[in-house]
C-alpha cells in the first residue's frame, strides 16, 4: 500500500510519516503544493493525505486537479481550520474524509486503514458476524437464533460495526456517524451506549463480539480481540 | 421624574436660586420703601412743629395762647387736612386740640395723652380705637421767658400702609409667576439643549460588540455636543479596531496552536506506544498526552467561541421546532441519564418555531442537558420543557442536583469560569461549555438564565424569539 503525503508542517509530515511506516505503509511525503501535485499526478497512490494550508499550490487546488483527472484514490484532508462550510465544500470537491488538527494519530490510522479497506459496501439487507444476523430491512438482530431488543440507537451503532467486521471505529466517527456534531465534546456516551450494547449482544454469550480497542475505539468481529 | 438627571439639577438650581434673589431683592425693596415713607412723613410733622414754635411760642408771652390758637388754625387748617395737632402746657392742661377731619377718619380728641417721658425731640405711632394709625411727632417746647408746652403733630399713616400692602400684595403674587415661568421656560430650554444627548445616548446603547460598524448621530451645532459625539465615535473606532485585533488574535492564535498541538499530541502518544519504554516514564508520559488532549479541546472550543464572537453569517438559518429538536435530542441522551438512574423527563408538546442554525441550538441543548446529568447524583431527576409565552420560545432544563452557590451564578456563563476552582479528576471539560451556550444564544438574539438553590437543583432557562409566523413557510429544516 503506497500512501502520499502533503504536508508542509515538517515535524507533522515526520509524525505521520513514522507513525504510517510502523504500519508497514509506503509513504512518499511532500512539504509543498506543485511538488505534492507532480507526485499524485505522476504515481498511482493507494490514499493521499492532503494538508490544505500549502505553499505554492493549496490543498484543495490539489484535491480538485485530482478528481478533475477522474481520479477514484482516497483522499483524506488535514486542517487545521475546522469551519463548518470548509468542511461542505471539501467534501463537494470530492474528499473523502476529513481530520482536523490537532488530532490523535490513532485516529488517523483508524480512518486510513477505513479508506483503503473501504471496497464494495455491503448493500445485502442480511449482516451477519458469526452467529449474530441483523436484518437492515426490518431492524431485527439475532444472536444464536435468539431474538435481541435494541433500542434504535443502539441499532444504528451496532450496524455501523457491523457494516465492516474486524475494523476499528474510533469513538469521533461513531459520534459522526451515529450522532452528530453537536455531540463531539461528549464522547462517553458511545462509551455508556456501548456497554448497554455488550450487556444486551455479549453478556449471555461466552464467545464475545464487541471488542473494544484501548485507546481508539470499538470494533465488531468474530475472532478474538488483537 | 429622574431627579438625577443633569435637566433636573440644572433648573432645580437656577430656579431656586432666581426665587431667592427674588425674596431677597423684594423684600429690602419693600423695607427701604417702607422706611424712607414713614421718615419723609414724621420729618413733614417734625418741621411743622418747629415752625409753630419758632414763631409762635417763642412769642406767646407777648400774644396769649388764643392768638396761638388762632393762628395754628389759620395756618395748618388740621381738619381739612387730615392732621392732628394737641398743644399742651408743661403741667399736662390741655390749650388746643384741633378738631376731627371732615371725613372723620378718626377723632383728635380720643388720641391717648403721652404717657412718656417728654424729651426734646420725640414720635410714636398711636393705634386708634377707630382701627386707623396715627404717626405722632411730638415736641417740648421751653424759650426764655415763656411757659413750657408739649407740642404734637400727627398724620395718618394709613395712606402709606395700604400702599405698602398693595405692593406687598403684587411682589407676593409677582415673584412667584416669574419663577414659574422662569422654570418652565428654562426646563423647555434646556430640554432643547439636551436632546443631542438623548439621541446620543439611544444611539450608543444600540451599539454591541456585533455593529461596532456603526456610529452615533453628529448634529453639527458646533457646540460640546458636536465635540462629544465626535469623541465617542472616535472611541468606538477604537474598540472597533481592538475588538477585530482580539477577534483576528483569537482566531489566529487557535490556529497557529493546532500545529504544535499535533506535534506534541502525536510524539506523546508514539512514546507511549513504545513496548520498550519504562513503566513509570510511560505513567508520566501518559499524563502529559492527557494534558495535550485537554489544550486541544480548550482550543477546540475557543475556535468556536471565536466564530460566535465574529457574528457568525445568518446565511444557514433556517426556520425549525424548537420543541421537536429538544425531544430527539433528549432522546439521544436518555441513555447518559439512564447510566446514572436519573429521570430523564421531556415535556415539548407544542411545536415552537424558531430561527437559527438548527446544530447550535442543539448544542445549547446538549451542553445544557450534559452539564444537568454531570452535576445530578444517581438517582436524581432532570427536566426539559418547551413553552411558549409572550413572543417567545422557552427552553428549560431544570434538576434536583448539587446546585450552584450563589456566588458563582452570576459567573457561570463567564469563559474558563468554574464553580469549584479546582479541576475535577476526570473531568475534561475545558469549562467552556455554558460559555458556548451564552455566545449561542447572543448570536441568536436569545437570553439564557440560570437559577438555583444550592443542595436542591439548578434550572437554566433560554428564552429565544419565536419566528415571525407571517413569512412564507420556508423549509421546516431539522436535523435529528
Amino acid at each position: 500500500m503506497r500512501i502520499l503525503l502533503v504536508e508542509d508542517e515538517q515535524k507533522v509530515a515526520d509524525i505521520i510519516a513514522r507513525g504510517l511506516k510502523a504500519e508497514r505503509f509506503a509513504v512518499d511525503v511532500c512539504h509543498d503544493g506543485p511538488q505534492g501535485w507532480e507526485m499524485a499526478s505522476t504515481y498511482d497512490y493507494d490514499l493521499i493525505i492532503l494538508d490544505l494550508m500549502l505553499p505554492g499550490l493549496s490543498g484543495a487546488e490539489i484535491l480538485e486537479r485530482v478528481r478533475r483527472k477522474n481520479s477514484q484514490v482516497p483522499i483524506l484532508i488535514l486542517t487545521a481550520r475546522d469551519r463548518m462550510d470548509d468542511k461542505v465544500s471539501n467534501f463537494e470537491r470530492g474528499a473523502d474524509d476529513y481530520l482536523t488538527k490537532p488530532f490523535a494519530f490513532a485516529e488517523l490510522r483508524v480512518r486510513v486503514k477505513a479508506l483503503l479497506r473501504r471496497g464494495p459496501v455491503n448493500r445485502s439487507s442480511i449482516l451477519r458476524v458469526g452467529d449474530l444476523e441483523l436484518d437492515r430491512l426490518s431492524q431485527k438482530v439475532k444472536r444464536a437464533g435468539k431474538k435481541i431488543d435494541l433500542t434504535g440507537k443502539e441499532y444504528a451503532l451496532l450496524e455501523y460495526l457491523a457494516t465492516h467486521p474486524g475494523r476499528v471505529f474510533s469513538r469521533t466517527m461513531i459520534i459522526e456517524h451515529v450522532w452528530d456534531q453537536s455531540f463531539q465534546g461528549l464522547t462517553n456516551i458511545v462509551d455508556v451506549y456501548m456497554r448497554h450494547l455488550r450487556e444486551k449482544l455479549d453478556d449471555p454469550h461466552a464467545h464475545k463480539l464487541l471488542h473494544t480497542v484501548r485507546g481508539v475505539g470499538y470494533s465488531l468481529s468474530d475472532e478474538a480481540a488483537a | 421624574m429622574n431627579t438625577r438627571s443633569i435637566k433636573f439639577r440644572l433648573v432645580a438650581w437656577y430656579a431656586g436660586l432666581l426665587s431667592v434673589i427674588f425674596v431677597l431683592l423684594g423684600a429690602s425693596f419693600y423695607l427701604d420703601l417702607r422706611n424712607f415713607l414713614q421718615a419723609d412723613l414724621r420729618q413733614a410733622q417734625a418741621r411743622r412743629a418747629r415752625l409753630l414754635c419758632n414763631l409762635l411760642l417763642a412769642r406767646v408771652q407777648q400774644t396769649g395762647e388764643a392768638y396761638v390758637i388762632g393762628q395754628i388754625k389759620d395756618w395748618f387748617a388740621p381738619e381739612s387736612n387730615d392732621r392732628f395737632i394737641r398743644l399742651t402746657r408743661a403741667d399736662g392742661t390741655l390749650v388746643y386740640v384741633s378738631g376731627a377731619p371732615k371725613d372723620g377718619s378718626f377723632n383728635p380728641a380720643d388720641v391717648p395723652v403721652f404717657s412718656g417721658p417728654k424729651a426734646a425731640e420725640s414720635w410714636r405711632t398711636q393705634k386708634l380705637s377707630g382701627g386707623n394709625t396715627l404717626l405722632i411727632e411730638g415736641l417740648y417746647f421751653k424759650s426764655a421767658g415763656n411757659p413750657a408746652y408739649w407740642v404734637e403733630f400727627g398724620s395718618l399713616l394709613d395712606p402709606v400702609e395700604s400702599m405698602l400692602q398693595h405692593l406687598f400684595l403684587q411682589l407676593a403674587l409677582g415673584l412667584p409667576l416669574a419663577a414659574v415661568i422662569i422654570t418652565v421656560g428654562g426646563y423647555l430650554l434646556v430640554q432643547r439643549a439636551l436632546r443631542p444627548v438623548q439621541l446620543i445616548t439611544s444611539a450608543a446603547e444600540q451599539i454591541t460588540q456585533l455593529n461596532l460598524s456603526d456610529r452615533l448621530p453628529v448634529a453639527k451645532s458646533g457646540d460640546e455636543l458636536e465635540q462629544l459625539s465626535v469623541a465617542l465615535n472616535r472611541m468606538i473606532a477604537r474598540l472597533d479596531d481592538a475588538f477585530q485585533n482580539s477577534k483576528r488574535f483569537a482566531a489566529d492564535a487557535s490556529h497557529d496552536l493546532r500545529t504544535p498541538l499535533t506535534v506534541l499530541r502525536g510524539e506523546l502518544e508514539a512514546m507511549v506506544e513504545d513496548p520498550q519504554l519504562d513503566e513509570a516514564l510511560r505513567g508520566r508520559l501518559a499524563s502529559l498526552l492527557e494534558e495535550a488532549i485537554h489544550l486541544s479541546k480548550i482550543v477546540d472550543q475557543l475556535f468556536v467561541l471565536t466564530k460566535l464572537d465574529s457574528g457568525e453569517a445568518r446565511k444557514d438559518w433556517t426556520r425549525f421546532d424548537l420543541a421537536g429538536l429538544v425531544q430527539t435530542t433528549t432522546e439521544q441522551m436518555s441513555l447518559l441519564a439512564e447510566d446514572k438512574r436519573i429521570v430523564l423527563s421531556c415535556q415539548a408538546f407544542e411545536p415552537a418555531l424558531v430561527q437559527g442554525d438548527s446544530s447550535r441550538i442543539k448544542q445549547v441543548i446538549v451542553n445544557l442537558l450534559d452539564n444537568a446529568i454531570k452535576y445530578t447524583p444517581p438517582a436524581g431527576r432532570v427536566q426539559v420543557r418547551v413553552l411558549r409565552a409572550d413572543g417567545h420560545a422557552l427552553l428549560e432544563v431544570e434538576d434536583n442536583g448539587i446546585g450552584i452557590p450563589p456566588a458563582a451564578l452570576p459567573h457561570i456563563f463567564e469563559r474558563f469560569y468554574r464553580v469549584d476552582k479546582a479541576r475535577a479528576a476526570g473531568d475534561e471539560s475545558a469549562g467552556l461549555g455554558l460559555a458556548i451556550v451564552k455566545a449561542i444564544c447572543t448570536a441568536h438574539g436569545a437570553e439564557v438564565e440560570a437559577f438555583s438553590a444550592p443542595g436542591a437543583g439548578s434550572r437554566f432557562r433560554v428564552k429565544i424569539p419565536l419566528a415571525n409566523q407571517e413569512i412564507q413557510k420556508s423549509n421546516p429544516a431539522m436535523r435529528s
